[in-house]
């Protein structure tokens, strides 16, 4: 307000000096003033900065031929389509468009086809020992992908995954040292001795339940080792068995034997991804999605018996893990003891951690991390187990469900986020708030109380001692804009509580009143002050009116 | 005759050991809802502490244990900090809580050996070489000293826990977590106090066990399995149940050696074991109901 004279004056334009009102001149003086848009513009402006990042904006989208039904292919013979696509509408164009729901077949397709190109693309310094690596990568990754069966889809914490394949290892060596059998033979054998192996664990799994059973199987573990590096038939003294046949012929180049076993162990993990597929996507698993630990009562009272469904994917699992078993024997010529020790019940736990427990992809993606940390990066000596516990560390404390949880964790935090900044914009929605909107039932009063609210924000700007002189000098005609805007806005507003002027005596006496707003009630005085002019008490009524804005 | 009592009284020595460990991962389990797997790392842990102690500061049998078990309160309190207190609001905490102690082993156990090399270590005999003979069987001063202290740390703990503030506060967690965090149990806290204690009691062991044998960066590893076997066979969070089943596992231990061989121990135990969960799934002491739901 004071700051009003160093401003330049304007002049303003009467729209209705062409009608030839008395007094009605063309241009008048006017303070400086704002324009009314800006407020509307600030008050519509978006404050809260945003980033481009969106679930559906920024997803790709493939353009979709209107006329031609989509070129659907399907898994022959089934009807199931090769990717999962949805048809919609952009909201903009309206033009139709295709989305992929489920781009995991693409990310499955295109790391399996680097898998199986990688011996082609390996520089030649590196390739013997990463093929290697790759060949136990294999190896252990069907090993997680059948506990990740067992612990994720059956919910049975067991630890003495790596006990079974150990003990079929143990075993098959035997039996091909001692009988003379075929490589091929070992894994078939392996199946057999798994499922024995399964039938004897899942025992107490019937009756125990969840960390009563890890414990336990933990100590089976520990009895599997003690029994095998204790025994005389298993070679207690060369720290493991070996000799037992083998599909890799000594007489091969090293480079075909390296090939050779890469490749087996990269068949044996797609036929662990298939063996997962089947059993957690199909009807066993959906069973025990329906199941999930603490709700089985809910299940069972569904009329789903959970626990045969459990100890069915223990098994099956049990007898791959057998199989699993045979192949290692083949694959290695025997097992070394370390298979039973805790150090690999640790690495094997920190596989299927680190990915994420419970889902294919965090088993293989663990399970590479975890093989390049231990195997590739042999140079770093202890320091790589030192790593591999803090991404453990890590993995547990920071993250919701290991590296592939991530995804969904980023999601929810976002929306959390998102959650904050809409409440912290409440004040957008102008006097009212959300749930006090939703009960209105007239929503025109809803933009009224908010266009009021930005116009009484707008009118409070122009109130100086300008105006207040220019309406006391002449409360009625001609106005500087300033002034007429205020007066155009205090002469529409509600009847209840509008101040009036009464006449007690013409001429001499007028006093304030407020109207009641009601048919029927008469008004109120609002002051004793007798005013002696009509035109004071038209300015008295004025000032009111702005004291009541500048407080409201 | 003879040598079964000495071979039973062998066993009631090492379960005496053992039962600390197996007291330990019970009061964990029951107080705090985790289930630590770093015990292992702990008693390696006290059992360097106490190297390290007589090595540097002095000698006397006495001090080295004692050493031995503050450190262990030390290392106790380490996974407390590093695992317990980040992670237990966390959803899944029985799972993580596990991972995250499996993980804290695996990193103290590499730091160990990288620090203290793979040579194992001996400490000194804290009891002298005396022997008192009773009836023709001999007992030797190393055996008496091992069970009379794990007999009067486990007393010790347990008179703790009966009478004073701390062990009441325990006690309410072991009922119900959640009800104990209402009324003011800070939980925090009291897992910083669980873990001294149980931290206490591995130390104790770890300096008692490796006397006898030897100390090696891994070298807690079965004794943590055997004190996980005897918890779960007595019931989880039952200081009883684990004395109960020390004792029969030491029994067991005795009787297999002279019947069938050394070879067959941990065969027999753990089908005892399991014959105990098949048909009591709680343990011994467990009772159903009152099991902690994790």
């Amino acid at each position: 307000m004071s700051d009003i004279k160093t401003k330049k004056r304007k002049t303003w334009k009467n729209p209705l000096a062409v009608w030839g009102a008395k007094g009605g001149n063309h241009e008048v003086p006017t303070p400086e003033w704002k324009n009314p848009h800006q407020i509307w513009r600030d008050t519509k402006a978006f404050k809260v900065p945003t980033t481009k990042i969106g679930r559906f904006h920024y997803e790709y989208k493939s353009s979709n031929h209107g006329e031609k039904i989509w070129n659907r292919l399907r898994w022959w013979p089934t009807r199931r389509t090769i990717l999962w696509t949805q048809g919609v509408y952009n909201r903009k164009s309206l033009k139709p468009e295709k989305i992929r729901k489920d781009k995991r077949p693409i990310f499955w397709f295109l790391s399996l086809l680097a898998l199986a190109i990688m011996p082609f693309i390996l520089p030649d310094g590196f390739k013997n020992s990463l093929l290697t690596a790759g060949g136990i990568f294999g190896i252990y990754a069907s090993i997680n992908l059948c506990w990740t069966l067992v612990i994720g889809t059956a919910g049975i914490f067991s630890l003495a995954t790596y006990a079974i394949v150990g003990m079929s290892a143990f075993l098959t060596t035997w039996l091909s040292i001692n009988l003379g059998l075929p490589w091929w033979m070992l894994p078939m054998i392996g199946m057999f001795v798994g499922l024995a192996f399964g039938v004897i664990i899942a025992l107490p799994a019937l009756r125990l339940d969840g960390f009563y059973y890890g414990l336990l199987t933990l100590g089976l573990n520990e009895l599997c080792r003690v029994f095998i590096t204790t025994s005389h038939a298993f070679g207690a003294a060369s720290g493991g068995l070996y000799g037992a046949d083998t599909f890799v012929d000594d007489n091969w180049a090293p480079m075909t034997q390296t090939l050779v076993q890469y490749y087996s162990g990269f068949a044996l993990l797609i036929a662990a991804l298939f063996l997962f597929r089947f059993v957690d996507g199909k009807r066993l698993g959906r069973i025990l999605k329906l199941a999930p630990e603490k709700k089985e009562a809910f299940a069972e009272a569904s009329g789903v018996n959970y626990k045969r469904a459990r100890v069915t994917v223990f098994l099956i699992s049990s007898i791959a893990l057998g199989f699993i078993g045979g192949f290692y024997a083949a694959y290695y010529r025997g097992s070394a003891f370390d298979i039973f020790s805790f150090h690999t019940v640790i690495m094997g736990l920190a596989m299927i951690t680190i990915g994420g427990i419970g889902r294919a992809d965090g088993a293989v993606a663990g399970t590479l991390i975890i093989v390049v940390l231990d195997r590739v990066l042999v140079e770093l000596g202890p320091y790589r187990y030192i790593i591999i516990g803090l991404i453990m560390m890590f993995t547990i404390l920071f993250l919701k469900n290991g590296l592939f949880g991530i995804r969904k964790q980023f999601r929810d935090w976002r929306d959390k986020k998102k959650g904050e900044a809409r409440s912290s914009r409440l004040e957008r929605g102008g006097e009212m708030l959300p749930e006090q909107a939703t009960e209105m039932d007239n929503k025109d009063e809803i933009y009224r109380k908010r266009y009021d609210k930005m116009q009484r924000e707008f009118l409070k700007t122009l109130i100086c001692d300008e105006i207040i002189e220019e309406h006391k000098q002449k409360p009625l005609g001609q106005h500087s804009e300033a002034l007429e805007r205020v007066c155009y806005y205090f002469r529409r507003g509600a009847m209840n509580d509008k101040y009036v002027v009464k006449c007690e005596v013409p001429f001499k006496k007028y006093k304030i009143m407020a109207l009641s707003g009601v048919r029927g009630r008469s008004p109120r005085l609002v002051e004793d002050k007798i005013y002696d002019t009509v035109e004071a008490a038209y300015h008295g009524l004025f000032l009111r009116r702005i004291q009541d804005l500048m407080e409201a | 005759m003879n040598d079964l009592i000495f071979l039973i009284i062998n066993g009631i020595t090492v379960a005496s050991i053992y039962g600390l460990i197996a007291v330990a991962v019970s009061i964990t389990w029951s107080a705090l809802g985790l289930l630590n797997l770093s015990y292992g790392f702990i008693f390696s842990f006290a059992g360097y502490g106490a190297w390290l102690a007589e090595r540097h500061i002095y000698g006397e049998p006495i001090f080295v244990m004692f050493m031995g078990i503050a450190a262990g309160v030390i290392g106790g309190v380490l996974v407390c900090l590093l695992v317990f207190i980040p992670v237990h609001d966390k959803p899944n905490f029985t799972i993580r809580g596990m991972i995250g102690t499996l993980a804290v082993s695996l990193i103290g156990g590499q730091i160990l050996l990288q620090n203290f090399g793979p040579k194992a270590k001996l400490l000194p005999e804290f009891f002298g070489y005396g022997k008192i003979k009773i009836m023709d069987v001999v007992l030797t001063a190393d055996k008496i000293g091992i069970i009379f202290s794990s007999i009067i740390m486990l007393t010790i703990v347990v008179r703790w826990m009966k009478s004073s503030r701390r062990g009441l506060e325990i006690r309410a967690m072991m009922m119900n977590p959640h009800a104990a965090s209402i009324v003011g149990i800070g939980v925090r806290k009291t897992g910083i106090y669980v873990m001294a204690v149980t931290g206490a009691m591995t130390g104790l062991s770890a300096a008692l066990l490796s006397q006898t044998y030897y100390l090696s960066p891994f070298s807690g590893l079965t004794p943590m399995i055997k004190g996980v076997s005897i918890a779960l066979m007595g019931g989880l969070g039952s200081v009883r149940g684990a004395v109960i089943a020390a004792i029969i596992l030491g029994f067991n231990e005795a009787l297999t050696t002279k019947f069938l061989g050394g070879r067959y121990v941990l065969m027999t135990q753990f089908a005892l074991i399991i014959i105990v969960l098949i048909i009591r799934p709680r343990g011994i002491a467990g009772i159903l109901d009152k099991a902690r739901e994790a």
